[in-house]
């Protein structure tokens, strides 16, 4: 459990014909330890940005990233990432993919191999473990990507739209099963997504972001009781739906603004 | 699917795979029997062409009375153990500079140039370099096959490294592996699909090399046998020497074959393969 701190982050990229982008302006965002974070936005407001930037995979160009109290310096200590493609390596098995957190902390190789076992089976993928990633449906390859993940017991888990691939079916199993898991070791989660029903069914928080460059334009508190149970019923009930009116009044905004933007650009 | 209808798509299949081979053993018949035929008719001179009985023959004498330079068994085996040194050796050192090179950009950046220059100029020509400076004898041909085949691997380690996927690094990255780790267990395997890929055309380069060298000169080996057929006008003994160089060159693909499959057995079959299972 650690606290995330962004004072003041903006990032700034050269495009490949010269031009400065700005991805993020003056971002400031506190996420308290062991809580459940979502980031909504329109496509391109620098989300992803955000995440490599608390990992340490980025530097921001200017202001500060604290995790923990520390300023973020290299790849951040206790910190996993599940990413929007899978990032599963082919050429391992189920059983290797969970292992490799393990493996690169120098865990000695019987005990790495015991603790995915345990993770493989905590996902529901026992029997599956000598299975190579393209032997499984998406959803499959989802949960290993997810045992992988805090196979590690992060402190910090970034999601960069992780179930965006999966059918509506399968999203709402895997989310489900994430609470399930999240709550067991409660890390301080940073959820990228674009569907607002997701991010306020899972989370203590949801950000809205503006259209690019991105900056923060609201923050709500979902107060929504713990355990959250189902998350396809938990859409019906009252409280949910004000605050989905609520934050998706403020998210249309720059949604539009995003669109009219991308329109204009196709126009000209 | 019912079961009459499976046994007929089992039957089609079996039917197209004779119908190929077939035409494969017609292709044979044709071109080598015209080649006899043509040669016999005197329409084509066999004393320049060479002629398919001739060749026959010539492989006979090599192995019952063996060559001017001692057994045949003993040419074909110098120069096997040239192409195969040079291949082990140009491949160890193709991909360990390929995969260090590919991992740092900026030494990449730096020598860039000067290894495309290296690969325009036609390498073959530093065989008479490696002979005068290194002799008749294992050396300059092994120098020589090493050098054809760096190259081809070298490029496709190189290019290898540089298609990793971002995501796996990032990800190993984030999951603490350090940067020896990344190497073994993202980078290298990742790469090795192009590594094994270039390996083909890399055995063919190290026998082309061997050769090459004995031909510049050389005290034993089937591209000695080869200069002094054609120093004979022996158009039987080129062709003959030739049918043995091709069985050698496609030995080694096949078991290059078999290291490919063993090495990429995690991916999934290929569309071609998959109808051929």
């Amino acid at each position: 459990m650690a606290q995330i701190e962004l004072t003041g982050v903006t990032k700034r990229f050269v495009t490949p014909s010269g031009t400065m982008f700005t991805a993020l302006r003056d971002v400031d965002l506190m996420i308290g330890p062991g809580k459940f974070c979502a980031v909504v936005g329109p496509t391109g407001c620098g989300k992803s940005t955000t995440l490599t930037m608390v990992a340490g995979l980025d530097r921001p160009s200017a202001g500060r990233v604290e995790v923990g109290g520390q300023p973020v310096a290299g790849i951040t200590p206790g910190t996993s990432f599940m990413f929007q493609a899978d990032a599963l390596l082919p050429w391992k098995t189920v059983l290797g993919n969970v292992a490799l957190g393990p493996v690169f902390r120098h865990v000695p190789r019987k005990e790495a191999q015991a603790q995915a076992r345990d993770w493989v089976r905590r996902v529901g993928l026992s029997g599956f473990e000598d299975h190579h990633p393209h032997q499984l449906s998406g959803g499959m390859r989802k949960r290993v990507s997810l045992a992988a993940a805090l196979i590690n017991e992060p402190s910090i888990l970034l999601m960069d739209e992780p179930f965006g691939a999966l059918d509506v079916q399968t999203k709402a199993i895997m989310s489900n099963e994430l609470l399930a898991l999240w709550e067991q070791t409660r890390p301080s989660v940073i959820f990228v997504t674009h569907d607002l029903e997701e991010a306020i069914a899972l989370s203590d928080q949801v950000v809205v972001m503006t259209a690019g460059p991105g900056t923060v334009k609201a923050v709500y508190d979902i107060d929504l009781p713990r355990p959250r149970g189902a998350v396809q019923e938990i859409r019906f009930e009252s409280r949910f739906l004000e605050l989905h009116h609520q934050i998706w009044e403020s998210l249309r905004e720059e949604v539009e603004r995003a669109y009219a933007r991308t329109a204009q650009g196709a126009r000209s | 699917m019912n079961e009459p209808m499976s046994t007929t798509v089992v039957m089609k299949a079996r039917r197209r795979r004779l119908l190929v081979w077939a035409g494969r053993l017609v292709t044979l018949v044709i071109v080598i029997g015209g080649w006899q035929l043509l040669t016999s008719a005197k329409i084509v001179d066999k004393f320049f062409w060479g002629q398919p009985s001739g060749i026959v023959r010539q492989l006979n004498d090599w192995v019952r009375h063996g060559t001017a330079y001692g057994s045949i068994w003993l040419q074909i085996w110098t120069t096997f153990k040239e192409a195969l040194l040079g291949f082990v050796v140009g491949v160890v050192a193709g991909v360990i500079v390929g995969v260090v090179l590919g991992q740092f950009r900026f030494v990449a950046e730096v020598i860039s140039p000067y290894i495309k220059v290296t690969n325009a100029i036609p390498r073959i020509v530093l065989g008479s370099l490696f002979t005068v400076a290194l002799g008749l004898g294992i050396a300059p041909k092994v120098l020589l096959a090493a050098v054809l085949v760096f190259f081809v691997v070298f490029f496709n380690a190189f290019q290898g490294v540089r298609e990793v996927d971002r995501n796996l690094l990032n990800n190993a990255r984030v999951l603490g592996a350090s940067r020896v780790a990344v190497t073994r267990h993202v980078v290298i395997p990742s790469a090795l699909t192009w590594i094994i890929a270039s390996l083909h055309v890399a055995f063919g380069l190290a026998i082309i090399g061997a050769i090459v060298g004995e031909f510049l000169g050389a005290q034993k080996g089937l591209g000695l046998v080869i200069a002094t057929a054609q120093n004979n006008f022996n158009p039987d003994g080129v062709f003959a020497a030739m049918f043995i160089i091709a069985v050698l060159a496609l030995t080694a693909e096949g078991l290059i074959g078999l290291l490919e499959r063993r090495l990429l057995s995690w991916r999934p079959p290929s569309p071609a393969e998959a109808i051929q299972a």
